[in-house]
């Protein structure tokens, strides 16, 4: 059940009301009463004991001034309802075994009341007694003091206690419409402001506030929607700004994916152009072979041909073998340079990005053989020894082969390169060496590609996988074949680590999962 | 038969203590009874009358009469009850033993009916007390001699 807060005002006044009544109306006049009867108690018990002492001093000094003072001031008391001396006696059983205490009235004032010696207090009379003992005579000062003036002074208290009531009752239904007005009403008011402003209406402000907490409580909160429609405002232009920055850009996104495609496209291009050399003289030679055994089928044919007109047919077989056994090997022939063809166009063209099962160490010797004949063919006085160790266990794992091909072909190149040119700037026997290793292990194949060029620096170690970022002469090199390499390896889930030393050289270390 | 002689002296010896002791108590009797015929009246000069009945005087002292003729209030001073002129006084005036008197006043001054009397233990108190206090009587066993006391016959004696 949800009460509000006027509810809950009302219920707060109402039981403080009530609260303060059930005091006022029945616990402290009680209480006043009983202490009101209590003090009466103590006081008339206080003037039996004085009147008492008195009658002592009186019977054993023979000195009735005690007792004619006390009896005097309890006379002058309008309570008094009677003052009386009981005597007591002691009388024997016939027997003189047993006795028993006797009360007589002594004497009595006023003389026209009539206590008997058992009388006790009630509503309407306080008794107290307060014995006396003396050689001459025993007994107690019986005191009856009537309660009127109890009674009355609790009468007086009831009706008091009525009229506070009333009061209070009459107060806290003030207070409870004031607090009611002063808290209920604004707080109402602030919350139909706060949920309008919620519904996103930020003209909204609170008026007529109270001069207290309540009262800052509108004035915050109207700076807060002042400052939030503020805010809003700002956040609205600054999301269009955003919103045209987002566009911007996206565009400059776009075209960043474009330039990037373009310099991927760039790179290889700029790779295929390195290997152009090494591919032409790849094709070069099958189709010397070609021509070669073309020509020299040619004349056998001619030859064939004579034979045949002359009649001479076990020559012409002789022949016609040896140009089928050309023909053999025109083919063999064309078909490697078909092959080192389709390669180079499998290169050139944009990646499948479609994982296929791929001999990893053909993949390496292949472009190890390419790249290589790319620089000799540059470069006619370069020559390296290249160390292959493949691992034959490894078989076939699955990698987007041009990919992989295109790292190979970058890791390779920059080897190569290294150590051209540290040959050139070393004098002596400085042999040029680039190895290849491949080897399993557990469910990775790790190909160490490692050459004897100049190192790299230590300072650049953190900054070769970056992009653009490169030692060659301007126009040797883009910047981006080991960015590439790094990503292509990172793509097949892969790792890629280089280990180098100045002037001993490089090793990168490339981590592919089989599956 | 020797003890039997002593058997019959002993009663003779005893008989004769006996005798003095009677003789003694008599005359101690008489002696007080000397002393009980001697008591007079004394009042302070200013208004106690200079002779009273007996009647008067034991109006007086019974708390029956309690102001003097000209309105002053009567200031009882006795001797107290334990003492021999207050013995007197008791079964002379009140015809009361003391604890009777102290009864009697006590019952009187319990319910307002008198202004209760002053007991004293000397006669020079007694004296003291009614010579400084107007309106004062007191009983003593002899007439005194002091300008503010005034000696009251009684009956026209000097004592009774």
């Amino acid at each position: 059940m949800r009460i509000n807060l006027k509810t809950k005002i009302w219920f707060t006044i109402c039981f403080i009301v009530l609260m303060f009544s059930f005091f006022t109306l029945f616990y402290f006049p009680n209480q006043q009463g009983k202490l009101l009867i209590n003090d009466y108690n103590t006081e008339v018990q206080n003037l039996a004991n004085t009147v008492a002492l008195g009658v002592k001093i009186a019977i054993t000094e023979q000195n009735f001034e005690g007792v004619q003072t006390a009896i005097e001031f309890v006379k002058g008391d309008p309570r008094l309802q009677f003052v009386s001396m009981v005597q007591y006696d002691t009388a024997w059983e016939s027997g003189h075994s047993n006795y028993k205490i006797k009360k007589t009235i002594f004497k009595t004032f006023p003389e026209n009341q009539h206590p008997s010696p058992e009388t006790t207090s009630n509503d309407s009379i306080i008794v107290k007694e307060a014995p006396f003992k003396t050689e001459m005579m025993t007994g107690s000062i019986m005191l009856g003091f009537n309660t009127k003036e109890i009674v009355e002074s609790k009468e007086k208290i009831k009706i008091a206690s009525i009229i506070v009531s009333g009061i209070i009752f009459f107060i806290g239904i003030f207070i409870g419409f004031v607090l009611a007005r002063n808290i209920s009403v604004p707080v109402l008011a602030l919350r139909d402001a706060a949920n309008r402003v919620g519904e996103g209406d930020f003209d909204q402000k609170v008026k007529h506030m109270p001069n207290d907490e309540i009262g800052e409580l509108g004035k915050a909160f109207n700076k807060m929607v002042e400052d939030l429609s503020k805010t809003r405002k700002e956040l609205k232009e600054k999301n269009l700004q955003l919103s045209s920055t987002i566009s911007q850009l996206n565009h400059t996104l776009v075209e960043l994916k474009n330039t990037h495609l373009q310099l991927v496209q760039s790179e290889k291009m700029a790779s295929l152009g390195e290997l152009t050399s090494g591919i032409a003289h790849e094709i070069q030679n099958p189709l010397n072979f070609v021509n070669n055994f073309s020509e020299v089928n040619t004349e056998l044919m001619a030859e064939m041909k004579m034979e045949i007109e002359s009649g001479n047919y076990e020559e012409a077989k002789i022949i016609a073998n040896e140009i089928i056994d050309n023909e053999t090997k025109i083919n063999h022939h064309g078909k490697r340079a078909d092959a080192i063809v389709k390669n180079m166009l499998q290169h050139s063209r944009q990646s499948t990005g479609q994982n296929q099962n791929t001999n990893i160490n053909v993949l390496a010797s292949e472009y190890l053989r390419l790249s290589y004949q790319g620089l000799r063919a540059k470069d006619k006085e370069f020559n390296a020894t290249i160390q292959t160790v493949f691992d034959g266990s490894i078989g076939n794992i699955n990698i987007v082969p041009q990919d992989i091909g295109r790292m190979f072909l970058n890791i390779y190149n920059n080897a190569f390169y290294e150590v051209n040119e540290k040959r050139k700037t070393t004098a002596g026997n400085y042999e040029p060496i680039v190895s290849v290793q491949t080897k399993k292990s557990g469910d990775l194949v790790e190909i160490r590609i490692k050459d004897n060029g100049k190192g790299i620096p230590e300072k650049n170690l953190d900054k070769i996988f970056h992009p653009f970022f490169t030692t060659k002469p301007t126009g040797e090199g883009t910047g981006l074949g080991l960015s590439l390499s790094y990503d292509i390896v990172k793509a097949h889930r892969g790792e890629i680590r280089v280990e180098s030393k100045e002037e001993e050289g490089s090793e990168f270390i490339i981590q592919l999962p089989i599956a | 038969m020797k003890k039997q002689t002593h058997k019959y002296k002993i009663p003779v010896l005893l008989s004769g203590k006996v005798f003095l002791m009677v003789v003694c108590m008599l005359f101690l009797s008489m002696a007080s009874k000397s002393q009980q015929s001697t008591l007079v009246a004394i009042g302070n000069s200013s208004d106690a009358p200079n002779d009273l009945a007996l009647s008067e005087l034991k109006s007086i002292l019974m708390g029956e009469k309690q102001r003097w003729k000209d309105g002053d209030r009567i200031l009882i001073a006795l001797m107290k009850t334990n003492t021999p002129i207050g013995k007197t006084t008791s079964s002379k005036i009140y015809d009361m033993t003391g604890d009777e008197v102290n009864k009697f006043w006590l019952a009187l001054v319990f319910q307002g009916k008198a202004q209760a009397p002053k007991f004293f233990s000397s006669t020079e108190e007694l004296k003291d007390f009614v010579s400084q206090n107007r309106g004062a009587i007191g009983i003593l066993d002899k007439p005194v001699s002091d300008p503010e006391i005034k000696f009251i016959t009684i009956d026209g004696k000097q004592s009774f």
